[in-house]
């Protein structure tokens, strides 16, 4: 693999926990010897942030494909019936 | 990078086991909801972000169901209820079982959405294949099949490979919109 993926999976390893107590060490010393190496952890870390918001999204958007299957379909009317039933009681 | 049909296998036994917990749950936590004094579409959000929680947690490993999901999901989406409405005295603690679930809203920032929709359109297939990897949790090995690759060492290259691209999207994109950072 080309160095920057290498370095993609030694910061993916340190920051999932996957590294060994040894490769942490050797990690932090290089974090400190190279600031550009740094900078790619922080990018790296936001980077899961914002798969994790993507994900999130995507599943919830697949929940709501389900909530509107059994609100419309007609082979879900008594489950349908049922719910909308306890909301109709004052 | 291809999609399969082994991918439409994944999103289709995901869907049947929404449904089913639609099915088993929501009548429980709409009654809940009810007696609370809210409405429908309250009982729609809480119920959908406790299967997310849920989901989540299955993903990840880490539930020892001591209850029936059925009740698990009960007690996540009593405590989304209790959190949508703290301060109006309606709240309930969360069991020590569940500590840790709470969900942390996203940003919602306008650079945020711009950077997801911008993912959304010109990395959607590598957004898909690190959601595998990194959300849903799945093997490599079924992460290969399911995007097509010949085995795992090629899926994993093309995860990093994926990670790199989108972080350098990121990166830009987050140097333009320049409110991300906060």
């Amino acid at each position: 693999m080309r160095t920057s993926l290498n370095d993609i999976q030694q910061i993916d390893d340190y920051l999932l926990q996957y590294a060994s107590k040894t490769d942490r060490a050797l990690f932090e010393s290089r974090l400190i010897l190279q600031p550009a190496l740094q900078e790619n952890l922080l990018w790296q870390q936001k980077t899961y942030d914002i798969i994790k918001q993507h994900s999130r999204r995507r599943l919830k958007a697949e929940i709501e494909t389900v909530h509107q299957h059994l609100f419309t379909e007609p082979e879900h009317i008594s489950f349908r019936r049922k719910i909308l039933e306890i909301f109709s009681k004052k | 990078m291809t999609y399969t049909m082994e991918l439409e296998e994944v999103t289709v036994e995901r869907r049947t086991l929404f449904r089913q917990l639609y099915q088993q749950a929501f009548p429980l936590v709409a009654k809940y909801v009810h007696t609370m004094g809210g409405s429908f579409e309250e009982a729609k959000d809480v119920f959908q972000d406790a299967l997310v929680i849920y989901y989540e947690k299955l993903a990840a490993g880490g539930i020892t169901l001591k209850y029936s999901e059925r009740s698990y999901i009960f007690g996540i989406a009593k405590h989304c209820w209790a959190k949508k409405n703290k301060g109006n005295n309606r709240y309930t603690s969360l069991p020590d079982s569940l500590q840790g679930i709470a969900m942390e809203e996203s940003a919602g920032s306008s650079s945020a959405e711009k950077l997801l929709e911008l993912l959304n359109t010109s990395g959607q297939k590598c957004m898909e294949l690190l959601r595998a990897f990194y959300y849903d949790k799945l093997p490599m090995q079924k992460i290969a099949s399911m995007f097509g690759f010949s085995g795992e060492r090629s899926a994993t290259v093309q995860k990093y490979k994926c990670l790199e691209k989108v972080r350098d999207i990121v990166k830009n994109k987050s140097l333009t919109y320049e409110d991300f950072l906060e």
